[in-house]
Order: C-alpha cells, then structure tokens, then sequence
C-alpha cells in the first residue's frame, strides 16, 4: 500500500510539474555571471525594453528563468544546461563570459548578448571570421577609448602621465588597456597601468599607483573596478588626483567624467532587439549589433574639487 | 534530462580531480590546495595546444607533466623548505595564477571549431567521460597495490615505521602529491574541452568541490563491505557525480539565484545524512 501511495505521489507530481498552465507565452532564459550592481542594470535595461514592448513577467506575458553562476565557472556550465532544458526562447546572456558559455552550451538557441566586445574581439569568430549563427544582442568595440582620451585632454590640457589598473584575469579590460596605451600614446601621454585580479587588491594597488604619481587618473569599466570603485575614489580624492572613466555608473559613484555605454542603456537595447525576435515569431536569428547610446555625463560634486565646470553637451549629476 | 546527463557528464570530468584529492586527504593526510592552480594549469595548456592545432590526443601528455610539474613544486616546498603544506599550496596555487595568464597570453580563450575529444552527441560524451574515469581508477587502484603505492600508503599513516624500513618518504610525498595534480590537470583537460573555453578563473572554488566529492563519497561507504582501494576510489568516483547531480537538483529547483549556494549545501547535507543514518548497518 506504501508504496502505491508514493506511487501516486510521484506521478503526480510529475504530471502538475509537465503540464505548462500557460502555453502561449514566451519563456527566456537569464544567464548571469555573477551578482553585481553594473551587470544588474544592464539586466533591469533588458527586462524594462521586454516590458515596454509587451512582455513582463508581471503582467503574466513572459516567463524568465534567472540563472545566475555565483561567480564559478563549474556553476555557470550547469546553469546554462538548466536554462537550455526549459527550452526557452531565448538565452540573455549577461556579460562575456555568460556569452561565451551560452554559445558553446547550444547551437540552436538565439543567445543575446550584452555588456560584452565584439564577437572577435571575445574570441568567438571562427578561421573565416562567422560568429556564431545563433548569436545576437548588442556588444561594444573599443571605439570609445580615443574618445575617453579626449575628453581627459579636455579637462587637463597639460596631463601627460595617466594612472589605470586594470584587471588582468578580464579579456576586454587588457583589450581595453591595449587600446588606451595607443591612444595615449598618439596624444602625447604615457599610461602607467598597474594589473589587480581581485578586488580585495585594490586598496593597495591603487595606492602604489598614485606613489608613481600620474597627473589623472582612469577607470578601466571591469568587473574589479566595479566591485570597489569607492576604493578607487577615496585614494584619488585623498591624492587630489582626478578619475576620468567611460562609464556612466561609474560618474555617479565618484568619477569626474566620462564617455561610454551607459549600462543600462546597453541592456535596454538588447532588450528591444530581444522583444523584436519574439515579436517575429520567425526562425530567423537577428544580427549582433553595436551599442548606440553612448554618452557624456558629468559629475559638478566631484568636479567642483577641481574648479571644473560641466561643459556643454554633458549630462550633469550630482551624487554621490 | 538536458541538466541531469550533462551534470553526470561533468562529475565524471571532476572525478581525475577528486582521485587526486583523495590521494593528498585520505593517503597523505595533505589538504592541498594546490588543485585550484593546477586544475586551471591543464585547462589553460589544453587551451593553448589545442588552438595551435595540436590534437587532443597529443596535449594529454603534456597536461600530464604540466600538472605534475605543480604537485612537484608544492612536494619540494613542503618536504624540503619544511613549510606547513597548506601555506606551500597556497605559494604555488597562487604562482600559477601569473604563469596560466602568461601561458594562455589572454584571460579567456574560447575553442570554436577546434579539435575536440566531446562533440554534440551528448550519449557519446557520456560513454567517453565514463571510460576515461573507469579506466583513470582502474589504473590507480592498481598502482596503489604495487610496491611503489604500498610505500605511499604506508607514508601516510606511519611516517616514522615507514622511515625506518628506508623508505625516503619525503621523495613518496613529491611523487603523490605530483600523481594527485596531474590527475587534476587531467580534469582542467577534459572540463576545458567539454565547456568549449577556458578561463583563468575556472579553478577559483574546485578544491572545495573536489574535496566535498570525497567526503561525500564516504558517506556512502556503508553500501560496501570492505574498505578496500577499489571500493574506496569507486565511492570518490560516485561523490563526484553525485555533487554536480545535487548541484543541477538545486538548479532546476527554480529558487531565486541568490539562494543557490544556500540551497547545495543543503542538498549536500541531506544526502550525507541520508546516507549516514538512513542506511546505517547494522553493528
């Protein structure tokens, strides 16, 4: 009798957890890397696009399953075979290496990309140069740093030595550094870069860096910055050494300027790309394309330091 | 089935890692944590061969002796510098942070249309992951019966007897502690393959999983008589399935992301204590 019992318990539960109460709306998968405050924007730009255009999970018109690997790279392979099993429609895959698990994890389903490079530039074109056929989302070049020097040029005509750490373990921040020493380099300015892994260095990298004494000082967006930009701008603040960065986030934490993706704006637009192939309702993939709100915003708190005023053309904040 | 065959797929991979630990926790008696560097050591050799087209077959070999390399280095510390041997794994673990960077030359490399010893058919990736391990236990078991794993064994529970019979014991020492970290890099070798990337970061936590594998695993020793090697390297095998199975189980619970740790853990807990009180023998 016992066993007929758990017998009936079992199958039960199999059928409640089989059938799918509701069938016409569309699931997606949410991989995440790792909890943080930047790749959690891009993911509130994303799903805010989604609701815009007619699916939220509050209004019962999408289902998202959130995935996140906790920062370890044996989770984020099983967290992406579970999004795979619940045959979602699509993956998001929230920063470069969600992407490039996703795209390894499956060939069928579209994988939308955000908050990571180019598809070269990640490594993930073949010999010929083809990304994956299923990919799409928004990515980033390394456009934006000729620009963020620039704009440091604008600010403090006469700087020639500019401070960075940058995180060795993070394939678009070395990318990013490669790129900023060129461009530094074509304006007459040197690039003195210190290497962290792991933000609980970065309280004594960054001062070892302003005892090199550089005349500014910039924030490479990685994830180490990210996880301790409060650090970053206490040391510099106590130094009187200016912080120029190419992330909007990063001027509302403390930074002086900026010029770059806003990362909310990032996820918006993969969201509305997203929401754009499940409206289609086709097999047909769309294509990965470029961020296109990239910004200049200004901090007057932390600029006042300095006696700058916002320029035009900026988009002035106040905090923290 | 997409999540419970991968995660079985992925604990055989994990299992050359948890031979390995078991060999430093249970014969040595030595946490090594050397593992999280020289699992990411075989990844990132692995890596790089296999993007310089050089097949799967031949880069073995090398992950081997790459993986041994570190093991030797944590021995010399540890049996010739008298260091503590968690503070000579944590030296070289964290060495081999740098020199896997210098070796991959980039944090990341993604192996797309690369050779490759999985491919999709996920029944065949299976069957490769089982016989790999079968036969990786079925050639530790027997080493550890030879003369030479006798001596290694008998180091582990007796140094002084076992020093006194003229056994050099700190060389028994390099040589598991080299056998346990190649075993190690061996895992990096086929976890790299199977997940198509390697990372610089992929090792950061796998000393934990590898050894919650073995304790695991022991925990379920009752269902075997005796306690021989085989029976104990076969319970380490199924330790490791079993944590990716509980981690998948934990998965496709569905909880908000936050609580996933939380809930393996207790995953982990119950099976152990499943196992330990459930299925008690009787004395």
């Amino acid at each position: 009798m016992k066993n007929l019992q758990i017998f009936w318990i079992v199958s039960i539960c199999f059928m409640t957890s089989c059938s799918n109460p509701s069938k016409t709306v569309p699931s997606i998968g949410f991989l995440d890397i790792a909890e943080d405050a930047t790749l959690a924007k891009a993911r509130t730009g994303f799903l805010d696009a989604l609701a815009k255009n007619g699916f939220s999970e509050k209004d019962k018109t999408l289902k998202v399953y959130f995935s996140n690997a906790q920062g370890e790279i044996a989770v984020l392979n099983q967290a992406c075979d579970y999004l795979i099993s619940k045959n979602v429609k699509l993956i998001a895959a929230n920063s470069t290496l969600s992407t490039i698990a996703a795209v390894q994890h499956t060939k069928e389903i579209p994988v939308c990309m955000m908050v990571a490079p180019r598809p070269d530039l990640a490594g993930l074109t073949d010999a010929q140069g083809n990304y994956p056929k299923n990919l799409f989302g928004v990515f980033e070049t390394l456009a934006y740093i000729d620009s963020s020097v620039a704009l440091i040029k604008r600010f403090f005509p006469n700087a020639i030595n500019v401070g960075t750490i940058y995180n060795s373990s993070e394939p678009q921040s070395r990318d990013a550094l490669e790129e900023l020493q060129k461009a530094a380099a074509a304006s007459g300015m040197k690039i003195i870069a210190l290497p962290v892994t792991n933000s609980s260095e970065t309280q004594l990298v960054t001062q070892s860096l302003i005892a090199k004494k550089p005349d500014v000082f910039f924030a490479l967006p990685d994830n180490v910055i990210f996880a301790s930009f409060e650090t970053v701008v206490k040391a510099c603040n106590e130094a009187q050494l200016p912080v120029f960065t190419s992330e909007a986030g990063l001027v509302g934490r403390g930074a002086i300027a900026s010029y770059g993706a806003d990362f909310y704006q990032w996820g918006f637009q993969a969201g509305v790309e997203a929401a754009n192939y499940l409206k289609s309702n086709t097999a047909l993939i769309p294509k990965p394309e470029l961020v296109q709100v990239r910004q200049y915003v200004f901090n007057s708190k932390a600029a006042a330091r300095f006696n700058l005023v916002a320029p035009n053309g900026f988009i002035v904040i106040n905090t923290p | 089935m997409e999540v419970i065959i991968p995660a079985i797929i992925q604990g055989l991979c994990y299992a050359a890692m948890a031979f390995g630990i078991y060999l430093t926790l249970r014969i040595f008696n030595i946490p090594d944590i050397t593992t999280d560097g020289s699992y990411t050591l075989g990844g990132a050799v692995t890596a790089i061969l296999i993007s310089n087209d050089l097949p799967p077959a031949a880069v073995l070999p090398i992950v081997l002796v790459a993986g041994a390399l570190a093991g030797i280095a944590t021995g010399i510390i540890h049996t010739q510098l008298k260091l503590h041997p968690l503070l000579a794994g944590i030296l070289v673990m964290t060495s081999l942070y740098s020199i896997n960077l210098f070796i991959m030359g980039r944090p990341n490399i993604p192996l797309i249309n690369e050779a490759n010893i999985f491919n999709e058919n996920m029944s065949y990736n299976m069957l490769l992951a089982l016989v790999f391990s079968i036969v990786l236990l079925l050639l530790l078991c027997w080493l550890l019966k030879t003369d030479f794993g006798i001596a290694m064994r008998a180091t582990g529970s007796n140094e002084l007897m076992v020093k006194a019979m003229g056994i050099n014991t700190n060389f028994m020492k390099v040589a598991g502690l080299a056998i346990a970290n190649a075993l190690t890099a061996l895992s990096g070798y086929m976890m790299v393959q199977y997940q198509g990337f390697a990372d610089i970061n992929m090792g950061i936590g796998i000393v934990i999983a590898g050894l919650a594998a073995v304790i695991l695993g022991e925990s379920f020793a009752v269902f075997f008589k005796s306690t021989s090697i085989l029976s104990s390297l076969i319970t380490v095998l199924l330790g490791s399935v079993l944590f990716r199975l509980l981690l998948a189980f934990a998965l496709l619970a569905g909880v908000p992301p936050q609580m996933l740790k939380l809930l393996t853990a207790i995953l982990v807990l119950l099976a152990a204590g499943v196992f330990k009180f459930v299925f008690k023998p009787a004395q």
